[in-house]
């Protein structure tokens, strides 16, 4: 699905990813960890296409197209999608008239014909229900006036509406509380399937007790200093980053 | 034309020749220098023979009015047009006519903020003119709609609207052009609101792209009293629009809403003042604007606090959205208090697209035109969606989306 390689992205001149290699196959769930300041959601980010990071070495390869040279609405047509760390306030423009807006535009850019507007509303209010959130919440500007939890059910279920091929959650569990990452967990389960690979970027395993995941990475200094199933995040918890460090050290 | 209307009007041409035009000199016209849109009229500026009005196509102009029943004055080049005119649905309660079907009327030199060289050339020389008086209320709007032919005409038009003890009416004033030869509006609109009435007022300002466009509103209100004004400046080369409103009676309350959409080279000036002269008024003003190109907008935003007016509640704010580094804004609300005992707030902000909306409508799906799009309308129409008119609110919407690119298939998003 998403193969990086030896990924080399600066910020204003400054090096933040350091040669990053990532294989994520159809259908896994892999698990970014890191502290703060190790490039996560630089990462994030450059695989949505948002302006301003400068990749000066290494490859990017969805699907066996090269990422790195698509718009992020081409990305979003190609399936990619970012649930963001920290949701945009759009006032004036309607929720779900964003999504319909969106995914007319993947269809036309699919050669399909656009949805007709009951059978999307249908689909719409089904979506709404997987992550609780009431119709209320279809009506109002994008995320003008929600709480910092709304906002974050809200990224999930526009993932839901658009059925993303690669999701990429960046930090989608901070700020939340322990039922809001309950009711946002399970949205994200209900979403796993075989034909889509979620990414999970988080400080903390308490996410992962929700949503198990296949592969965990850690991110450090901007590189992946180790991988492993799902027991690594469980270690890192019990011992620090420092460990990580100190191991790779060793 | 009695002789008493005669000596006020030579008065004012007198008054014009002293004072002039404004120049940038004033404080009040620091930012807009009117002399080059002027030159073309200097022949005509003065001229007090009368000039047949320009022809206007019923089907052109049916296609630029705004649908709906609405009791219909028109004015061509500056004189009323009733074949183009409707009254057939104007309440009895309202009396409707123009100043050219008047021999005589009580008017007065101006005086006082905002008042100019161009107010009193508007008195020596104005030709017609609604002239309304209603005694009850009526929710059919009253529609004023002033054609400039593209003949390049000087048109000093005035109207006169008053409202009697509680009474409520929408006025609208359109203004819409013919071709690109310059023309040149200038317009007085009195406005009185006895006790308790309640006035809605529209302003659509959509010349054709090379008029000169100077207009001035002025309102008197009485005790509870509450007028609403929403000025939109969407054509002209040159526009400036001064609204000053005094609030007479107690409880009186006024909404300032404003919108201006420019692009090109055009140049837009907003100036407004509102006096509180007695306690408990309120007021509000809300503007925004959209500079595309090289063009340049003004706002300038007074209110005024007397020293009798405790509990005053006024609140001001101008947002301006700029598209291109090659536009300019001057903005400035200013608050004059001489009372302790009041509520007063003001803003003003200028700032361009917001990259970060931007790049989370892209990940969405939407391609980067319709993005930027999307923003710009969701800026300017949070103005538009103040307009309680649906028929006025739609026009500008389609006016507001004709000005974007692509601006057609953002339609269905708002």
């Amino acid at each position: 699905m998403l193969k990086i390689e030896n990924l080399h992205v600066s910020v204003n001149g400054k090096e933040i990813l350091k040669g990053i290699d990532l294989d994520i196959g159809a259908g896994e769930v892999h698990a970014i960890m890191g502290p703060n300041g190790s490039g996560k959601s630089t990462l994030s980010n450059v695989i949505a296409g948002r302006d301003g990071y400068e990749v000066t070495q290494g490859s990017m390869i969805y699907n066996g197209r090269d990422v790195l040279t698509m718009s992020p609405e081409e990305r979003a047509w190609e399936g990619i999608f970012l649930a963001f760390q920290y949701p945009v306030e759009i006032p004036g423009v309607n929720n779900v008239s964003l999504l319909k807006a969106g995914l007319n535009a993947r269809r036309r850019h699919q050669g399909l014909d656009e949805l007709d507007a009951i059978d999307f509303m249908r689909m719409v209010r089904e979506k709404a229900r997987l992550v609780e959130l009431d119709d209320t919440f279809l009506g109002r500007s994008v995320n003008e006036g929600f709480s910092g939890g709304e906002k974050k059910r809200n990224e999930i279920f526009q993932m839901a509406v658009l059925e993303p091929k690669l999701a990429i959650l960046d930090e989608t569990d901070s700020g939340l509380d322990i039922d809001a990452l309950r009711i946002v967990a399970e949205g994200v389960n209900k979403l796993r399937s075989p034909e889509r690979s979620i990414v999970l970027v988080t400080h903390y395993q308490r996410l992962l007790n929700y949503i198990e995941p296949d592969v965990v990475h850690v991110l450090m200094d901007g590189k992946v200093m180790k991988s492993g199933d799902k027991s690594l995040a469980l270690r890192l918890e019990e011992k620090g980053y420092d460990w990580v460090r100190r191991e790779v050290a060793a | 034309m009695s002789g008493r209307l005669a000596a006020v009007r030579e008065q004012a041409r007198r008054a014009f020749e002293d004072t002039g035009l404004p120049t940038t000199r004033l404080e009040e016209w620091k930012y807009t220098d009117v002399k080059r849109a002027v030159a073309p009229f200097a022949d005509t500026l003065l001229a007090d023979t009368p000039v047949e009005p320009g022809a206007v196509d019923a089907d052109w102009l049916h296609a630029r009015l705004l649908p709906g029943e609405m009791s219909r004055l028109v004015f061509v080049d500056g004189q009323f047009a009733p074949t183009l005119s409707d009254l057939a649905s104007l309440p009895a309660a309202v009396s409707a006519t123009t100043f050219s079907a008047l021999d005589d009327i009580e008017l007065s030199l101006a005086e006082g903020p905002l008042v100019n060289g161009f107010t009193h050339l508007n008195l020596a020389r104005f030709r017609d003119g609604a002239v309304l008086d209603i005694t009850a209320g009526t929710d059919v709007p009253i529609y004023l709609v002033f054609v400039d032919s593209g003949t390049g005409a000087v048109s000093h038009l005035r109207n006169r609207i008053r409202l009697k003890q509680a009474v409520s009416v929408p006025v609208i004033e359109h203004y819409i052009g013919a071709g690109d030869t310059p023309g040149f509006t200038n317009i007085v609109t009195d406005i009185e609101l006895d006790v308790d009435a309640v006035c809605t007022h529209y302003r659509l300002q959509q010349e054709s792209p090379k008029q000169l466009h100077i207009g001035r509103v002025h309102v008197r209100q009485a005790r509870g009293s509450r007028f609403d004004s929403h000025a939109m400046a969407l054509g002209a080369a040159l526009s400036r629009t001064d609204i000053h409103v005094e609030m007479q009676g107690e409880g009186a309350a006024c909404t300032l809403n404003g919108l201006y959409l420019t692009g090109g080279r055009q140049h837009t000036d907003h100036h407004t003042r509102v006096d509180h002269l007695v306690p408990y008024c309120t007021s509000r003003e809300y503007y925004r604007g959209v500079l595309d190109g090289r063009s340049r907008a003004v706002f300038n935003g007074k209110v005024v606090v007397h020293e009798q007016a405790r509990k005053t509640d006024a609140q001001q704010s101008n947002a301006n959205l700029l598209l291109s580094q090659h536009a300019e804004v001057d903005t400035k609300p200013e608050l004059e208090i001489y009372n302790d005992d009041v509520k007063c707030a003001h803003g003003a902000t200028i700032g361009q697209m917001d990259m970060e909306q931007l790049f989370y409508l892209r990940s969405r799906g939407l391609g980067e035109v319709e993005a930027r799009n999307v923003l710009i309308f969701a800026f300017a129409d949070d103005v538009l969606m103040r307009l309680p008119l649906d028929t006025v609110r739609r026009h500008l919407e389609k006016a507001a989306l004709a000005k974007l690119p692509h601006g057609e298939e953002i339609g269905a998003l708002v």
